[in-house]
């Protein structure tokens, strides 16, 4: 089999094969609006879920032997994407656009009829459309031996290590929580600027940061309450811009962006496990630690491990 | 294996690789680009490298422009990424069944832009060709030739050690061209947070097309499989919008007779002391 033979069997047509992208790309928006999964992704899943077509794994082979020894079977990889237009708020924009793509990967999930979505990585693709941006989820779609499928698949935004690590010590990953939120200060006084002091703490930008941070945590914890009972916090993302205001006024714009992976954890039971210390065979980064980059959407978190 | 002359091997490589593969390679030595815990990983894994493997493809990519208010398919785009990366891994693949490789592993495919001429792209696969140790043929792909596969030493003893085989690296590809926004529609969305639906169907259906034709390729190697799948997107220096899905991975049989499951190891719980 050829690589380009997949061509070999394609309608010359090509009218005809606008036509039919115009006409899938209508039945998509039409199935995402209705909270539905497109139509022929559906067919994919199936398909695949049936052993019908090869599954597919975003998984490493160090993490397929770990989740085969622990009775977890790779169905699909499943994908999720929302673009945003960010008309009022940027740093709102995306607790909305990562819930929807989250919403959609669930569904997905569903069509494949698995227990949980692993290695659930967040993606933006850099196309850099004016004032709008996307919000693509990619994971590999899991079942585990003896469950039914569920109603209701956990995501897990973890590599498919972490999984088996959390899972072997009790704890469950149960999905992703956002915490966002921006607020605008005017310095009237003037009192931000203070260009002939020396070290003094600048109170109202402080201040305004304490505020930004405090709700944003406050957001992200209840955004997490209905999913677990903690979080393991793998973005911290925040930004402070000054511009010039009308009446040389500086104006302010402190935003923070908080995501996590949610748990839902037994306190103060032991891990079950010693844990023996080894060299790793490993050449550079080593998979043990999971320590790979899982979103590439907040840049300035990209040295931070995957949770 | 396609054996038009754009596929033979030089004299003088063919003489190199001579000596290698007999009575594990006696008369000549191997060549690899492998790390020492890939050299010994795959030595435990009970296979000796026999030779890096080498396919290149300089390819001039046609123009094709999108509708400028339509999402589509860059089909020329998409037929020369997949026709180059053909060319270049066939070639690869050629020079292990020279050598007498059963397999070619830490497959590096890349592709550079060369910057006399835009639409010139050089694509270059490189891997290490392998032979197992006691001359099982079993190892080999669906057609008889070497299996290739993308993962590095260790990757490939884990993939044994989980019971299965790398038989062939899959991929799928599709360039696709992004709808513009009319001034008017955008003027209309300022000050609203709302979804932009037709960009998200655009992603929606540009991924899925790359990621059927990775499935299909795996359909016909026979795998049951695929792993390490990277579904990521790029751009080639085409316009701005337009963008390519490629997913690749590395798909996999299981090795039924060889490693039964109940035989494989559980793994332990340890703290890497490295860093």
């Amino acid at each position: 089999m050829g690589l380009f033979d997949v061509f070999r069997n394609r309608d010359p047509g090509v009218e005809a094969q606008r036509a039919a992208s115009a006409q899938r790309q209508a039945e998509i928006v039409d199935s995402l609006s209705s909270g539905a999964v497109p139509a022929s992704i559906r067919t994919r899943l199936e398909a695949t879920r049936c052993g019908a077509a090869p599954w597919i794994a975003t998984l490493t082979p160090a993490e397929l032997l770990i989740t085969r020894s622990h009775g977890i079977k790779p169905i699909a990889s499943v994908s999720a994407t929302c673009w945003l237009h960010y008309g009022w708020s940027w740093t709102l924009g995306h607790s909305q656009g990562w819930e929807t793509a989250l919403q959609r990967l669930r569904e997905e999930a569903r069509a494949a009829g698995a227990n949980a979505v692993l290695d659930v990585k967040m993606r933006t693709i850099p196309l850099g459309i004016e004032s709008s941006m996307d919000f693509t989820l990619v994971g590999t779609a899991v079942k585990i031996d003896g469950l039914s499928p569920s109603s209701d698949p956990i995501i897990a935004t973890i590599p498919a290590l972490e999984f088996v690590k959390l899972l072997e010590a009790d704890v469950v990953p149960t999905g992703i929580a956002v915490g966002a939120h921006y607020e605008w200060m005017n310095d009237w006084r003037g009192g931000a600027r203070q260009t002939w002091m020396g070290n003094v703490e600048s109170l109202q930008l402080s201040n305004l940061w304490e505020l930004v941070r405090q709700h944003a945590h406050a957001q992200l914890r209840q955004s997490a309450q209905s999913q677990g009972n903690g979080v393991l916090a793998h973005v911290n993302f925040s930004q402070m811009f000054e511009r010039e205001g009308s009446n040389d006024v500086k104006q302010y714009l402190a935003r923070h962006i908080v995501i996590a992976t949610t748990i839902d954890a037994q306190r103060g039971v032991p891990i079950p496990h010693d844990i023996k210390m080894v060299v790793d065979m490993h050449a550079g980064q080593t998979p043990l630690t999971g320590a790979r980059g899982h979103h590439q959407s907040y840049p300035s978190n990209d040295r931070d491990g995957a949770i | 294996m396609p054996s038009d002359d754009s596929n033979k091997m030089p004299t003088h490589a063919q003489e190199r690789l001579k000596g290698l593969r007999t009575s594990q390679h006696s008369s000549g030595v191997f060549t690899s680009d492998f790390t020492v815990n890939e050299f010994l990983l795959v030595r435990k894994a009970g296979f000796e490298p026999v030779g890096l493997c080498v396919g290149t493809c300089v390819y001039h990519v046609g123009i094709q422009y999108g509708n400028w208010s339509k999402n589509q398919e860059m089909d020329v785009l998409s037929k020369a990424m997949y026709h180059a990366r053909e060319l270049a891994m066939s070639r690869m693949r050629a020079e292990a069944t020279a050598m007498g490789a059963d397999g070619i592993v830490g497959v590096k495919l890349t592709i550079k832009r060369l910057e006399w001429d835009e639409h010139l792209l050089e694509f270059i696969a490189i891997g290490t060709g392998v032979v197992h140790g006691d001359g099982h043929k079993g190892f080999r792909a669906h057609d008889g030739g070497p299996f290739t596969s993308d993962l590095t030493g260790q990757d490939f003893w884990s993939l044994l050690h989980s019971g299965y085989r790398p038989v062939e690296m899959v991929m799928g590809s599709c360039v696709y061209h992004v709808a513009h926004r009319g001034v008017l529609s955008a003027l209309a969305r300022a000050g609203q947070n709302v979804e932009l639906v037709n960009f998200t169907s655009a992603m929606y259906e540009a991924r899925e097309i790359a990621v059927e034709r990775m499935q299909y390729e795996a359909a016909a190697a026979k795998a049951e499989g695929v792993v390490g799948v990277d579904i990521h997107e790029g751009s080639h220096g085409w316009q701005t919008h337009v963008i390519e899905f490629f997913a690749i991975g590395t798909a996999v049989l299981p090795l039924d007779q060889e490693i039964a499951p109940e035989k494989i190891a559980d793994p332990i719980m340890v703290l890497s002391v490295n860093d």
